[in-house]
């Protein structure tokens, strides 16, 4: 094949527009919030004639599946939380634990990866961790593996199903592939990179962990699954199986999402009315997102998306093996670089445009999914730039010991990768 | 000068439930009055993490009120620093039944607040824990924690070293 560049004249100009954009999203100069710093970066596309701002409406209306998805799930999680679900599933791991500390970190790890699989990676993060802090503290121990777990397990378990992490949506999205053709693969792999996962904490933290808890707080002082709603216990098991039977009829997960949190909003106001039904739908989120689509077609027009599919996939396009192996790590690498989700738009956009056969296509999905959902664990805050903001952040009085995060996503990230990878390898590859 | 020996106790809470013991041996009884002071220092690091850490790997996710949460974990913290001690002062009181034995909560990085209330309570001697956090330790270069390690190097007052009887 012969490799003639595919960058053209404006490719200096569009990447530096998308570097300084994600520059300025990880820096955050002047408290400027991600979705302020993204819709800037989407102006300047549009500014500097990258994108037409016909092309731009055409990119916000072409994700309108994605964006939608956004809707329900972040309106999904909104309910999950406000129902005291977390802290019913966090009293059983407790309860489960019996005081043994290592118990703890197992129940916690499944807690995770339950709510992670289910209501997404950051929901995850974001909503269990104070949970799980506070649980731990009760039982004398120090939190800090607990609070790592939870990080960690949030991204190990995401890459499970299409409601996992956003990255999953997105990516399917952009490559045409069915993301419920995927679940088959990537359930069974999302299992291996929790139980490494797992393993890793349990010898990491062997000699932190004491024996037994120091503290045995009675067990009736848990929460309880009585606290949350039966109806809306109920309708989030409906929703579930609801979402499963869309994904398995290759519905748009976007409106089948949106009609889930509909559903699950009815039902909390039958058995108690929130003040503020609306709060927690990630507005900002929807302003980074589509103005993401609108940066990376920028990128695309430049043939900077092209150049990359060149380089990444030049030599192994026709191996789908290859090509899984190949996008999970320039995936992860891209991950932690510009933070999980620029790089699977970007990803996905270089996959899309490099004409690959079904099964490269296939297999490139998984590949660039389990890449760009497990790679941000490297470093604990997400991406080698936002740790260099971590740094500095120490130095502005937040003294925590950073090394000893770090040390733990280097060697937690290759084992969840790798094992994640091989069961997409044996199962997700035709032979 | 008073005729009470006054002791610092550090304690993480994971240490060893004969500690008492152990300090009564080298208190004695019927000697001078003996004053002890247990200090938990609650580590504010992981707290400072779990509340700010996922804000900043999650990006424009909707977040949680932080203030709400940064609230949760600090009361957390302080209950179960108010259970540990209590455990630890009925411990004590059976050990040592002639003591006078007082409480103390610091928030902080325990091995600098913990140098620090050994020299604002002007301690006869202060005592620690080698390894707290872990079972029975062994000798070597790693037999004393970091928080030990850097206690042991800048206490102002006489430190009492205990190990973990296997």
């Amino acid at each position: 094949m012969i490799a003639q560049s595919p960058l053209t004249s404006a490719a200096p100009l569009a990447a530096a527009i998308f570097l300084v954009t994600i520059g300025l999203v990880i820096a955050r100069p002047w408290r400027l919030s991600e979705a302020t710093a993204a819709l800037l970066g989407a102006g300047a596309m549009v500014l500097a004639g990258l994108v037409s701002a016909r092309g731009a409406v055409s990119d916000v209306a072409g994700n309108w599946n994605v964006l939608l998805f956004f809707v329900g799930l972040t309106g999904a999680a909104a309910v999950a939380e406000r129902s005291g679900l977390f802290e019913a599933l966090a009293g059983t791991s407790a309860r489960m634990s019996g005081g043994s500390p290592r118990r703890l970190l197992v129940a916690v790890v499944a807690a995770g990866a339950i709510v992670a699989a289910l209501l997404s990676n950051d929901a995850a993060a974001l909503v269990l961790t104070p949970v799980v802090y506070v649980l731990v503290a009760r039982f004398g121990l120090s939190p800090l593996p607990y609070v790592l777990a939870c990080t960690f397990v949030a991204d190990a378990a995401s890459i499970a199903l299409p409601v996992s992490n956003p990255v999953n949506v997105i990516v399917s999205d952009r490559l045409g592939v069915s993301a419920a053709s995927l679940v088959p693969v990537l359930l069974p792999a999302a299992l291996a990179s929790v139980v490494a996962l797992l393993g890793c904490l349990l010898v990491m933290y062997r000699r932190q962990l004491p024996a037994r808890a120091p503290l045995v707080p009675p067990s009736d002082s848990w929460a309880s699954w009585t606290g949350v709603p039966r109806r809306l216990l109920a309708a989030f098991g409906v929703a579930v199986g609801a979402f499963a039977v869309a994904s398995a009829l290759n519905l748009p997960l976007g409106p089948t999402m949106t009609a889930v949190w509909l559903l699950l909003l009815g039902v909390e106001w039958t058995s108690r009315r929130p003040d503020r039904p609306l709060d927690g739908i990630g507005c900002s989120l929807l302003v980074f997102v589509a103005s993401m689509g609108i940066l990376v077609d920028g990128l695309s027009s430049a043939g900077i998306t092209a150049w990359l599919a060149q380089i990444v996939l030049g030599q192994v396009r026709d191996s789908p093996a290859a090509v899984m192996v190949v996008t999970a790590f320039a995936a992860a690498v891209g991950a932690n670089l510009v933070n999980n989700l620029p790089a699977a738009f970007v990803f996905a956009d270089a996959v899309q445009g490099a004409g690959l056969s079904a099964a490269s296509a296939h297999a490139a999905a998984l590949g660039t999914i389990i890449g760009a959902d497990l790679g941000p664990n490297l470093t604990p805050v997400g991406s080698v730039a936002t740790l260099l903001w971590f740094v500095l952040l120490r130095q502005r009085g937040l003294e925590v010991s950073t090394w000893s995060y770090i040390r733990i996503g280097l060697i937690v990230t290759p084992v969840t990768i790798l094992a994640a990878l091989g069961v997409a390898l044996l199962l997700g590859v035709p032979r | 000068m008073s005729a009470t020996r006054r002791f610092l106790v550090a304690l993480a809470g994971t240490e060893d439930p004969a500690l008492p013991e152990q300090v009564a041996q080298v208190a004695g009884t019927g000697g001078p009055a003996v004053e002890v002071t247990l200090l938990h220092v609650v580590e504010t690091g992981p707290r400072e993490l779990a509340a700010y850490q996922p804000a900043v790997r999650r990006g424009p996710w909707p977040l949680p009120k932080k203030d709400a949460i940064e609230g949760r974990l600090k009361d957390a913290d302080e209950e179960a620093a108010t259970a540990l001690l209590a455990v630890w002062h009925d411990r004590f009181a059976a050990a040592l039944p002639t003591a006078q034995i007082a409480r103390l909560v610091a928030q902080g990085r325990p091995e600098q607040e913990i140098v620090v209330a050994a020299k604002r309570l002007n301690a006869d001697a202060l005592v620690l824990c080698a390894r707290p956090r872990s079972g029975p330790a062994e000798p070597g270069p790693r037999s004393v924690g970091h928080v030990a390690r850097f206690v042991l190097d800048h206490s102002p007052v006489p430190v009492l070293l205990i190990r973990r009887s296997s």
